[in-house]
């Protein structure tokens, strides 16, 4: 469903994607992994069209997805959150989500709604002020539902998990593989949590210095002398 | 005295009904593309010649020149937008630079077609008193505030309920967030445009009708419009009304009981003062927790 096909992304002199080639199928949950400054959310930028590479191509469902500008591309399916909440200021936490549906789907259906907002226990917050009314912890589940409102065929998640507590991240986890289970999308996503990413995704990508370094199961990468490396510094013994 | 004082804040509030006409547009373009429109007060004074010139040339009542005032301020609002949205670097301030330049084409412009001279209605019906009470007012104040409440009522149920409405406050509240929600930015940013642009026209009409219009008249309803704007709490329309009567009153007032001379002063004063106090506008409060 995603290809990415040599991708390079250049901020001046620095190169903070190289040549990353990436293949994801429709129905897969994959962990994107990295130390800091690794690349990732800028990956994620190149994806849902935020950010142009200067070399390499990104293919969604066989089409060559390129010269589509960003909002584009969420109406082609690809959802996306970001480390950051981003609600939408004086809407309602439904507002946010009918409008996602609305631009992202094209469509209205409120039963559809209802459901993500019980699906990510938001039902009771629905009408509170979504950029003033909601705990961290909402704001996060919020991001997701806004995103699964688009109705996305393959969903970008950028760190949801940071800055849960450990209960939170659970409950959290929980969630995600219930939506990766109700609505069959392909969900890729960045974490830095190792002991997270392992037991949510069977497999795990990790990139270092903008390049993958490792593409496997949890165990394979995990037990890579080149990742480990990457987070400790040394060589693995 | 006390009737003075009562007679300050009645035109005081008319007074503010027809700056939030100016205000909300620059607001709404604001708020959605980042950019301050500086010849936004032009193009308000643009729509208000159009009133003149239906007026002297067709000897119609300046009210009949409002289809004419807002396609036209509508059209030099649409190319304020088609230009700053080929800005590619540093956008926030060449846009500055951009509309600024594009209001001192518009005076000049205006001087050339109308020369220099002060303008003002010849309408006597317009021009007549209206009592309320002990309050007097011309009958074009009372239809310009009236057409205020009516078009911020309506702007902000657009901005409420309808689906661009609704795209509008996305975009103005995280452009990256609504733009990978589906929400097309350029043509959510056009159309905050030109219904800032139907406002101007509308503006402009009332100004007329109430007031006297000059051609270097425009800087000074930019610089009111964005004391206005900021004062109200960008993305605020029920702020911008709220500061524009506080604007209003202000200005009324300082003239009662002090002098003309200094009303601008007072609303710069006034300006300040809130910003000290609450630095992000009188209706800023929810956009500071977030």
């Amino acid at each position: 469903m995603l290809e990415l096909a040599n991708v390079t992304v250049q901020f001046g002199g620095l190169s903070a994607v190289k040549d990353v080639s990436l293949r994801m199928g429709s129905d897969e949950m994959v962990g994107l992994v990295g130390p800091n400054g690794a690349g990732k959310t800028t990956l994620f930028n190149v994806i849902s069209g935020l950010v142009k590479p200067i070399h390499g191509r990104v293919l969604f469902d066989g089409v060559d997805v390129m010269h589509e500008p960003d909002y584009k591309r969420a109406r082609l399916g690809l959802g996306r959150t970001f480390q950051i909440p981003q609600p939408m200021h004086e809407l309602t936490v439904r507002e946010n989500l009918v409008v996602a549906q609305r631009f992202g789907a094209g469509r209205v259906d409120a039963a559809r709604i209802d459901e993500i907002l019980e699906l990510l226990q938001l039902t009771e917050q629905a009408g509170r002020d979504a950029a003033t009314g909601l705990a961290l912890q909402e704001l996060k589940r919020l991001e997701v539902a806004k995103a699964l409102a688009t109705e996305p065929k393959l969903l970008l998640l950028d760190e949801v998990l940071a800055g849960l507590e450990t209960q939170g991240k659970r409950l959290f986890m929980e969630k995600l593989r219930e939506v990766h289970a109700r609505y069959r999308i392909g969900i890729l996503i960045i974490e830095h949590d190792i002991e997270t990413i392992s037991s949510l995704c069977p497999r795990v990508v990790v990139l270092d210095f903008g390049q993958i370094i490792a593409d496997g199961t949890p165990q394979q990468v995990f037990n890579d002398p080149a990742v480990i490396r990457s987070y400790t510094g040394v060589e693995h013994a | 005295m006390a009737e003075l004082i009562l007679q300050a804040l009645y035109s005081g509030l008319l007074n503010g009904g027809v700056y939030a006409l100016m205000a909300i547009g620059l607001a709404l373009s604001f708020g959605t593309m980042r950019v301050i429109n500086l010849a936004h007060g032009e193009l308000v004074l643009l729509a208000a010649y159009m009133a003149y010139v239906v007026e002297s040339r067709l000897d119609l009542s300046p009210l009949a020149a409002i289809p004419l005032a807002m396609a036209v301020a509508c059209a030099g609002s649409a190319l304020v937008y088609l230009l700053v949205a080929r800005i590619r670097k540093n956008r926030e301030l060449n846009s500055l630079m951009l509309s600024f330049a594009i209001g001192i084409i518009i005076t000049n412009a205006v001087l050339l077609i109308w020369s220099g001279d002060i303008h003002s209605t010849g309408s006597v019906s317009l021009q007549e008193a209206v009592q309320l009470g002990s309050l007097y007012s011309m009958r074009s104040e009372l239809y310009g505030f009236l057409a205020s409440l009516v078009l911020v009522t309506l702007l902000w149920q657009w901005l409420a309920k309808s689906w661009y409405g609704r795209a509008v406050r996305a975009v103005s509240s995280q452009r990256d967030a609504a733009k990978l929600m589906g929400i097309n930015p350029a043509k959510t940013e056009l159309i905050s445009f030109l219904v800032a642009g139907l406002l101007a026209g509308c503006a402009g009409v009332a100004l007329y009708s109430s007031s006297v219009i000059q051609p270097s008249l425009g800087h000074a309803l930019t610089v009111k419009a964005f004391i206005i704007t900021v004062l109200a709490g960008v993305g605020s329309v029920p702020g911008v009304l709220a500061a524009s009567v506080l604007l209003g009153i202000t200005e009324a007032l300082t003239v009662t009981l002090w002098s003309s001379a200094v009303q601008e002063l007072a609303g710069m004063l006034l300006f300040l003062l809130v910003l000290f106090v609450l630095p992000n506008g009188l209706f800023g409060a929810a956009r500071r927790r977030a």
